[in-house]
């Protein structure tokens, strides 16, 4: 039987450096990877006590964190050089692995 | 006598084409050695590396004894070209000379025996009228530059006829002739087609002379002329004794520098021969120094070092070594040490066959001692009542401390009055003074924040010692803390770090460590992309961010973590070269030691529909 996976994926997309918006001058791409999707599969009762409590006002002005989809690995490191010649290394700065957390 | 022999080849590599169908007794190539006198004659051999795992075709080759020529032993079959392992259409066979004076029966290769690569293809040698003229003339394929020795007897070098084909066009007449654009000692002996040099040649007059080899084709109803440019080059030998150009004294006055290492006054011995780097052991053109001082205190502190370098001479490019000798302090100088002396030191050109091949240097040396003195009697500092803990108050040094190597001072605050009541001697814990380890200048630096805005500390005088580490010397300078007179309000908020604030405004009203006026200061960046100037905010912008992690910032990491973070930063940046944030995209903040720098898209005052109304109505 196939069943379409849902929720919290690993999505990709082809993008200049400069797309990053980090402030580096050069002409390099990269595949910047990502995670996305709904975490509703993997909510527990703590969640939905937390929901509860929010929607009928019993936390103050808390808005606790709720179940998101968030990355547990990184990606291998990127270097790249900059329009000075300059070498630059990110760390960090997209995603190999994703998870409801 | 072994090893006297100037006997050597002019060339290290030679190539030609085999066929199949070559008769016995053919010639295939010739091979050429210099000579070191008329007297002289050359041996040549083939030769091996292992003689006993010579290949097996080595046995169709003949090389001449007298004439060096290369021939064949035995006429090439298809079956000798199929006994070779591969099945390439071409295979490459290898074969070693060499040259001795007399006659030998070893077959062991002596030192640079030149290798001839002959390529054996697998078809008959093609008839006159498939071959091209330039493949009659010259090989096709000859990337050999002949090496000459200089001041060595002249003579042929190389054959210029291509031997395996003299016998392909029958008809055609080939002679050959050498052209330069300069005067060049080359010629062509027309009897045995050989090019020769005609005099020895002077490296230090030409290194490399460029011939044009010229070869004339006639046939009965045609003239051709193919042509091919020759280097040859001339290998330099130790004939030119050192000399120096302007002075051989130099004049070395040791003061501030006194460091183990530490270098002094070059002097310059130039050479117009070459200093080969390669082979290692090589001991040609390499000089030997010594030093003539015998006195154990001269050769426990100095030693003269040695360097050389090649450079092109500035009247005919021709290539020669400056020897450069500098006096290096073998160990550290106490600040005390004051004399003077001369030391004499004899450079040998060890491989000049000459007499005069050496040169006589002079250091004329002056230690003098370094005082350690402050340059101001009395030093004044002002000081907000409202700095923070870890405020920077000040700076001292001895006279001329930033040019101190060798030797450390160190710095301490003394209390002037030590009679003085309780209260008033709890005022001075107020400042400190901190030193880093590579600094030579002291900072002094709020300890106790809170002494301060007492009414009862307003006098702070204190004293400042140096001491010398080795000698125990000691100065001592007043300075006078100068507090202001605005009243500080005793504020009960804790210090914050200023780094953590992300704008101007949160940024001016936080009570920020290290802060100079007590509030944390702002710098605005304007520059688009990384840049040094990026926005930050900073305890005091005299010192951070300046990406030098000082004395005091290094105390604790939340006072500028701009410079002296060791963490990896998140955004664009460039890091320091040792620690903290060289420039960065944006505004640069930190929480504790880890640092973000981004750029934040501060909405632009938009006017919407609303705001246009009223700006309608206004009008």
């Amino acid at each position: 039987i196939w069943v379409q996976t849902r929720g919290c994926l690993l999505k990709e997309v082809h993008l200049n450096v400069t797309d990053l918006g980090l402030g580096y001058q050069t002409k390099e791409e990269l595949i910047f990877r990502y995670c996305s999707g709904s975490c509703a599969e993997a909510e527990t009762n703590y969640d939905k006590i937390l929901n509860n409590l929010t929607h009928n006002k019993k936390l103050d002005k808390d808005t606790p964190s709720r179940t998101c989809c968030r990355p547990i690995a990184f990606d291998d490191d990127l270097s790249f050089l900059d329009d000075n010649v300059v070498y630059h290394t990110l760390k960090k700065h997209s995603a190999r692995k994703c998870a409801c957390v | 006598l072994e090893g006297a022999t100037g006997l050597y080849f002019p060339q290290n590599e030679y190539t030609e084409t085999v066929y199949v169908g070559q008769l016995a007794g053919t010639p295939i190539l010739q091979v050429h050695a210099m000579l070191d006198s008329d007297s002289e004659r050359s041996h040549f051999y083939l030769c091996w590396t292992n003689p006993l795992r010579r290949p097996a075709y080595s046995s169709w080759f003949n090389l001449d004894i007298n004439t060096g020529t290369l021939s064949l032993n035995k006429t090439l079959e298809e079956s000798d070209f199929a006994s070779l392992q591969h099945s390439w259409s071409v295979k490459k066979l290898f074969l070693l000379a060499m040259v001795i004076p007399t006659f030998t029966r070893k077959s062991q290769c002596i030192r640079n025996s030149p290798r001839i690569t002959l390529d054996f293809v697998n078809a008959t040698m093609p008839q006159c009228a498939q071959t091209d003229m330039k493949e009659l003339c010259f090989p096709h394929r000859d990337t050999s530059n002949p090496h000459i020795m200089e001041n060595r007897f002249p003579g042929a070098l190389r054959q210029l006829r291509r031997l395996t084909r003299l016998n392909v066009c029958p008809n055609y007449t080939i002679t050959y002739n050498v052209e330069s654009d300069t005067p060049a000692p080359f010629a062509v002996n027309e009897n045995t087609t050989e090019l020769v040099v005609t005099a020895p040649l002077d490296r230090e007059e030409s290194e490399c002379y460029r011939l044009l080899l010229v070869c004339t084709v006639r046939t009965e109803t045609l003239i051709t002329k193919v042509e091919t440019s020759l280097d040859v080059f001339v290998d330099d030998e130790d004939d030119n004794a050192p000399y120096v150009n302007a002075t051989d004294t130099a004049d070395v006055i040791i003061s501030f520098n006194r460091t183990k290492g530490g270098s002094f006054g070059g002097l310059f011995v130039f050479d117009r021969d070459l200093t080969p780097v390669y082979p290692i052991d090589q001991s040609q053109n390499k000089y030997v120094g010594t030093l003539l001082n015998n006195d154990p205190w001269v050769k426990e502190t100095f030693a003269i070092k040695g360097t050389f370098s090649e450079k092109k001479a500035a009247l005919g490019g021709i290539r020669e070594t400056v020897h450069d000798y500098q006096l290096v302090l073998k160990r550290n100088l106490y600040v005390t040490e004051n004399r003077t002396l001369q030391l004499d030191y004899l450079v040998n050109d060890t491989t000049y066959p000459g007499l005069e091949g050496t040169v006589l240097l002079h250091f004329n040396v002056t230690i003098l001692p370094v005082h350690i003195r402050f340059a101001n009697v009395t030093h004044m500092f002002p000081l907000a009542r409202r700095a923070s803990f870890y405020a920077q108050v000040g700076r001292v040094c001895v006279e001329n401390c930033h040019r101190f190597d060798g030797f450390r001072v160190t710095y301490r605050l003394q209390v002037p009055d030590k009679n003085a009541s309780a209260d008033v001697q709890s005022c001075y814990a107020a400042i400190s003074i901190t030193q880093a380890p590579d600094d030579m200048w002291g900072l002094l630096y709020v300890n106790d924040s809170e002494v301060l805005c007492r009414p009862e500390c307003q006098d702070l005088q204190y004293l400042v010692v140096a001491e010398e580490e080795h000698t125990q010397l000691e100065a001592s300078t007043q300075i006078h803390i100068i507090l202001d007179a605005n009243k500080a309000s005793q504020e009960s908020q804790p210090y914050l770090s200023c780094a953590e604030n992300r704008r101007r405004g949160d940024c001016e009203s936080v009570r920020g460590l290290g802060a100079t006026t007590g509030r944390c200061q702002w710098r605005q960046g304007t520059e688009k992309g990384i840049s040094e100037n990026y926005s930050t905010c900073s305890p005091d912008l005299r010192t951070c961010p300046d990406s030098f992690c000082d004395a005091v910032e290094s105390k604790d990491a939340s006072i500028c973590p701009q410079d002296c973070t060791k963490e990896t930063v998140t955004g664009g940046h460039e890091r320091g070269l040792r620690n903290g944030i060289q420039a960065g995209y944006g505004t640069c903040y930190c929480y504790s030691e880890r640092c973000f720098c981004e750029k934040e898209d501060i909405p632009e005052a938009k006017c919407d529909d609303m705001c246009k109304t009223i700006i309608a109505t206004a009008l």
